[in-house]
């Protein structure tokens, strides 16, 4: 008996741990996708300048060097930067004039914003100490770009809009596409067939090609907000289709299920059922769905935005800070910061995918988990019958 | 057969004639038109009405809707509005560059996950089987535009590829080596769901009872990969196909654009810039209307591959 009762033990610490092994995915997705949000929300705070406040002198500039030795030798405890001349407009070539070091700090002061969109400060993750009476050069952490402005705080600033844009169509586009589903597998007859004729159409036609084309329809110089809703509107009429598949036929196969059945002849209105018992018991292949189709939003602001028809000048996203990528990058050297808004749409599409199957095996896990036990109670019934 | 062809065609029609439309209205309603584009802010009153009563567009909506549509089913889309030329003219040669171009793309993403896709399938958790779901992963999440600026960098800075890098524009070279790099930009996506469509399948059918009969048999393992195993897997790859086709269309407005390949995106997104509405509506449909036979192609040929399907 004790002995049983162990090897049950070490069975479930075992199934444990292969789940935990499973679960990288789910981690790592998380992670990023969290240090993308938190990005997001405290880009006031990280990025050292304005996204859009210009330094005419300084145009694609390379990244400033952090230096801890300076001219002479001599190490500093506390990193600092050199001011820079520019040498030779032509090739954009930088030179350092070593006459003066100028330290940097931790939270150091800049410009006023509204931290958390709540309280104003001017604290600032790091930059140049601020000492009276000198104007210390600006810190370029990805160098500058063709006006002068600082490229790593547009990054921080571009995450902000790409991270809003992208994701909050996804959602819209899937709570239109599981309504629409739901319905559809629900009510079936000719409703059901109308919809997904119509899903089919949406999801067989190009997607990019009809976004422009309707972009194209509206003035070309959009203030931000409207860009943005317009943006939004386009991608909840055109993303809803790949949704309303899945969760038609997600509906379908529960309605089959014994306690939907039950909950029917008990005489629960359609709308508790959907609720109750279809929605809750489809939400974690919907969701895992919706991180599927997530990315695909997000390139698509990111087509609008690369192609100047999705936010306008001076407001940055990641798709127009590509439009500003060098094109001879591997010869002037910089890669990385040349690359950085190229790596940031990659990582997050990377940790959304992650997330995504994650979830997705979540899903099959639980499934096995529940079917298994099911298995166990019957053999449990069996023999207690017999 | 004929039957499907002949509903898929009426819907096809429908769904053309309402894109049209939406496009037609928008485009009035909304004020995007190209008399009202920033170049023309400064232009007096007059000369603005001069302008819309030239293009016929001061008409009621309808009215020019109806002889767009039927100019249009004789098979003429009117005129450009910046070119001059008739639209169709403008259309035909980047057509059959981006026909050109995603065949390639394709032929790449079938050949290569279905060579991939059969080497990680004959032994699950072996070293090509993880590498293949790493290729997936990284595949699926590198965007296109992304892969497009970098291969243009790479080649820029690469004097032996400049050469047939998409740097001149004669009529000879299209055909040659310049769709290569684009086709394997656009193809990187793709081949990550075909690749994970055709590894879930094949594996499957190596689990099916005909497999195990035909190695008993003593028929050599190619031929069981080839023959047995191959075959079931490619109906639901041929489903993908069609299925991508709308994605591998959006995708190469992107890959054109950033890739110098004067194809249909190419010439879309002119035309949005310029807000030539003749020229917007002609690409938009005919890159609808080729991505709709394209998926009514694979339909006919999923039929053709699967019996009972017939």
């Amino acid at each position: 008996m004790k002995n049983d009762n162990w090897k049950m033990e070490n069975k479930r610490w075992r199934r444990q741990l292969r789940a935990l092994r499973g679960r990288g995915a789910l981690m790592v997705g998380s992670i990023i996708i969290v240090f993308f949000c938190l990005i997001a929300v405290f880009a006031d705070l990280i990025a050292p300048y304005d996204y859009s406040s210009l330094s005419r002198r300084e145009p694609f500039a390379p990244p400033t060097t952090i230096r801890f030795r300076d001219a002479q030798g001599r190490w500093q405890a506390r990193p600092f930067i050199y001011a820079r001349r520019l040498v030779d407009p032509a090739t954009q070539r930088y030179e350092e004039i070593t006459d003066r070091a100028y330290p940097l700090e931790l939270l150091t002061h800049g410009y006023s914003y509204k931290l958390l969109w709540l309280f104003p400060t001017d604290l600032h993750l790091f930059g140049p100490r601020v000492e009276a009476g000198v104007e210390s050069p600006r810190l370029y952490a990805l160098g500058s770009d063709r006006f002068g402005r600082d490229r790593f705080s547009r990054l921080l600033m571009a995450a902000r809009y790409s991270l809003l844009i992208g994701p909050t169509g996804a959602l819209l586009a899937s709570a239109l596409g599981v309504l629409i589903g739901v319905i559809a597998g629900y009510v079936r007859g000719w409703t059901d067939a109308a919809l997904m004729r119509a899903a089919d159409v949406i999801l067989a036609l190009p997607n990019l090609v009809l976004i422009l084309a309707v972009r194209a329809t509206f003035p070309p110089g959009l203030t931000p907000g409207s860009a943005i809703t317009l943006m939004l509107t386009i991608f909840v009429l055109l993303g809803w289709g790949e949704m309303a598949r899945l969760a038609r036929s997600l509906t379908q196969e529960l309605r089959q299920r014994e306690y939907v059945v039950a909950a029917v002849s008990l005489g629960c209105s359609p709308a508790r059922i959907i609720v109750r018992h279809i929605l809750r018991n489809a939400a974690l292949p919907l969701i895992a769905h919706a991180l599927l189709i997530l990315p695909a939003f997000l390139l698509a602001e990111t087509a609008l935005s690369f192609l100047g028809v999705g936010l306008q000048e001076p407001e940055a996203s990641w798709g127009s800070l590509l439009t500003a990528m060098d094109r001879n990058l591997f010869k002037r050297g910089h890669v990385l910061a040349e690359l950085s808004p190229a790596l940031a749409i990659t990582l997050f599409v990377l940790g959304v995918r992650l997330l995504g199957a994650g979830l997705g095996k979540e899903g099959m896990e639980r499934e096995k988990i529940r079917e298994y036990e099911n298995h166990e109670e019957a053999k449990e019934a069996n023999r207690k019958r017999a | 057969m004929l039957k499907l062809i002949l509903s898929r065609s009426l819907q096809g029609v429908a769904v053309l004639l309402i894109i049209s439309f939406l496009i037609f209205t928008l485009i009035t309603r909304a004020g995007g038109d190209t008399v009202s584009m920033r170049e023309n802010q400064y232009a007096s009153q007059e000369t603005r009405e001069a302008i819309r009563r030239l293009y016929g567009l001061d008409r009621p909506l309808m009215e020019r809707y109806w002889n767009w549509v039927t100019e249009a089913a004789r098979g003429d889309l009117g005129d450009s509005l910046i070119f001059h030329t008739p639209v169709w003219s403008l259309i035909r040669l980047p057509l059959l560059r981006t026909i050109v171009l995603t065949a390639c793309a394709l032929l790449i993403a079938v050949s290569l996950s279905l060579s991939l896709g059969i080497a990680a399938a004959r032994r699950a958790g072996s070293l090509t089987d993880r590498l293949c779901s790493v290729i997936i992963l990284f595949a699926a999440s590198t965007p296109r535009l992304v892969l497009a600026l970098l291969a243009l960098a790479f080649i820029s800075s690469t004097p032996l590829l400049n050469v047939v890098g998409p740097t001149t524009n004669s009529a000879t070279e299209v055909w040659t080596f310049r769709v290569i790099p684009p086709a394997i930009i656009l193809s990187v996506p793709i081949i990550a769901l075909f690749l994970s469509q055709t590894r879930v399948a094949i594996r499957e059918a190596l689990d099916e009872e005909f497999v195990c009969v035909a190695r008993a048999r003593g028929a050599p393992e190619w031929m069981v990969l080839l023959r047995h195993a191959l075959r079931p897997a490619l109906g639901p790859l041929i489903a993908i196909l069609g299925f991508s086709l709308g994605g591998v269309m959006s995708g190469s407005v992107m890959v054109e654009t950033v890739m110098g390949w004067p194809g249909l995106g190419q010439l879309l997104v002119s035309a949005v810039e310029t807000r030539d509405l003749p020229l917007l509506l002609g690409v938009t449909l005919v890159a609808a209307a080729a991505v709709m036979v394209g998926n009514l192609a694979a339909d006919v040929l999923q039929r053709m591959n699967n019996p009972r399907l017939r």
